[in-house]
């Protein structure tokens, strides 16, 4: 066995399940969303662009899409606005108990999303939970929120935002702490306000950090927001609270659509494709990288 | 400028506590009588402080077979997905070759790729091994994932390359500049890696929800979602010790290592 080869077999591992387990099926995925298949029958029928036509004429369909981006709009604010706030505060507004913060944020996102799922559906039962006592004592109620349109949806979306707070936390903090003492001191010496400290250097400085948060945030959040979908409302009510991630699953082990779930799978891998696409040439031009 | 910092404090223990409270909700409940329960909704404390949850739920599921079915699957795929990623990150820090960023490239870019996208092919061919309800069913696609090789390779590039270039001229054999060399400078990276692979594992829901029908092959979280019930229901305390189990080990893994698990993260964000 010649040195030569070493780094290949070293590789051949990794290299080998990703093959058979991801890039392969990626590729049979886009085949089959040219086919009507039902998972069972020994033959697919070609059917070109059908499952693609079929989807985005179905009413339904460009509701999910509506829905994913709202879905993607709550996620960038849960936890990329609001953690960048926090992250900042905690790294430079304050000057205790850092390390203790810093561990009891992280601490929801080693949790399991079903334990979240089923504690926020009883913690915010609309009769007999704890927020719905509380604000019945001054006479306030909260709605049925699994089948309450709009609200399932923030709903949904909190419960997956307290999972990734904390790991999105920890890694925009770093990305601020990185940033050169002297030119934040220096700001503070002329006066510049703590909020125009943060728009004007914080954001500015950490904005690789604060990409890659923004991207993994967008790809994570739509398949974690999966669990919850799944556990709580199946998609319901009439579709109100799915996205393309559910989609895919409720048209192929729910409806046995192996096309037009293939088809909504390669409709999602293009959105994530754009985006990364998107981070890359915006980072490659205007971020400023640390170190 | 006194004030602000205190309210700034106020802020944050706000939200932590609000953060921790639905781990605090969990176990107080699981401690409850179901009657008292829904009488003392708000009252975290027990009052009187029972252990029938978690007896009735060992009548209710085969508890100890699916935390060890889910202990199996976890451990296993950390074993793997380590040795894998530690392997290939070797190669791609310390070795020259053509192809060598399109591959650490292509690798990592699979991360993107969502789990709708893989679903039905390995579905399909988990079923042709005819691995359905297995526990291999759960592991195999699952050992299919580049994050370790990306977490490897960015601690294995802050140790300076001419200290293992000088190993390889003196002809050291790759096996003993791993063991010698590498793997004592990297091994809190390993540590926290592998620690969050077991618990990502051990709380996955998505892949043995396809692969898992009977209840002793269930896994922990599988397991939760039958006591799911929008409507309430007589088994709410029961889910809260359910819940409590299931959580347990990964809160106890992070107490232990969170250290190692934050540093780690830390340096995740930055390419």
């Amino acid at each position: 066995m010649g040195k030569k080869y070493t780094n290949y077999l070293l590789l051949a591992p990794a290299l080998i399940l990703l093959a058979i387990f991801t890039i392969g099926p990626l590729i049979y995925t886009i085949y089959l969303s040219f086919f009507d298949w039902n998972m069972i029958s020994p033959t697919k029928t070609f059917v070109g662009f059908d499952n693609y036509t079929e989807l985005f004429q179905s009413e339904t369909f460009r509701k999910i899409i509506f829905q994913t981006f709202q879905y993607i709009i709550l996620f960038v604010l849960l936890n990329t606005v609001v953690t960048y706030i926090f992250a900042y505060i905690i790294s430079h507004l304050i000057d205790r108990w850092k390390p203790i913060y810093k561990a009891a944020i992280f601490t929801p996102s080693v949790i399991s999303l079903v334990v979240g799922s089923m504690l926020f559906l009883w913690i915010l039962n609309p009769v007999s939970g704890p927020v719905a006592t509380v604000l019945g004592w001054v006479g306030l109620s909260i709605p049925n929120w699994t089948v309450t349109e709009g609200t399932v949806i923030v709903v949904l979306s909190l419960i997956v935002a307290w999972k990734v707070f904390g790991y999105n936390f920890i890694v925009l903090y770093s990305g601020i702490v990185g940033i050169p003492n002297e030119i934040i001191e220096a700001a503070k010496l002329d006066k510049i306000s703590k909020f125009r400290i943060f728009t004007d250097i914080i954001i500015p400085m950490s904005s690789a950090t604060g990409f890659y948060i923004l991207i993994m945030t967008i790809v994570q959040g739509l398949q974690y927001v999966f669990t919850p979908i799944r556990v709580v409302t199946q998609g319901g009510p009439n579709y109100l609270s799915s996205n393309l991630i559910y989609h895919s699953y409720q048209e192929a082990f729910d409806l046995f659509n192996t096309g037009v779930s293939a088809a909504s799978s390669v409709i999602t891998l293009v959105i994530f494709v754009v985006l990364l696409a998107l981070q890359f040439l915006f980072v490659e031009r205007n971020v400023y990288y640390e170190n | 400028m006194k004030i602000n910092k205190y309210i700034f404090h106020l802020i944050i223990i706000v939200f932590i506590l609000l953060a921790l409270y639905p781990i605090l909700f969990a176990v107080s409940n699981s401690f409850k009588h179901l009657s008292d329960a829904y009488s003392s909704t708000i009252s975290l404390i027990p009052n009187p402080f029972t252990l029938e949850n978690y007896v009735d739920l060992e009548d209710t599921i085969p508890l100890f077979r699916i935390t060890l079915n889910t202990f199996i699957i976890a451990s296993v795929i950390t074993a793997f997905k380590m040795v894998t990623s530690f392997l290939a990150a070797f190669a791609l820090t310390y070795f020259h070759f053509k192809f060598k960023k399109a591959t650490y490239f292509l690798l990592i870019s699979t991360i993107f790729i969502p789990f709708t996208v893989t679903m039905i092919p390995n579905y399909l061919i988990i079923s042709e091994f005819d691995l359905i309800d297995s526990v291999w069913g759960v592991i195999l696609p699952q050992l299919a994932d580049a994050i370790g090789i990306f977490m490897l390779t960015q601690a294995m590039r802050n140790i300076p390359k001419p200290l293992i270039e000088a190993a390889q001229i003196d002809g050291i054999s790759t096996f003993n500049i791993m063991k010698d060399h590498v793997l004592p400078i990297v091994r809190p990276a390993i540590t926290s890696t592998a620690i969050w692979f077991f618990i990502l594992a051990w709380n996955d829901y998505v892949w043995p929800l396809l692969m898992l029908r009977s209840r002793d092959s269930y896994t922990l979280p599988l397991a939760l979602q039958l006591f799911v019930s929008s409507e309430g229901g007589t088994n709410f305390t029961i889910a809260m010790a359910l819940s409590v189990i299931t959580m347990a080990i990964p809160l106890i893994l992070y107490l232990v290592f969170q250290r190692y698990i934050i540093n780690t993260f830390s340096s995740s964000g930055i390419k």
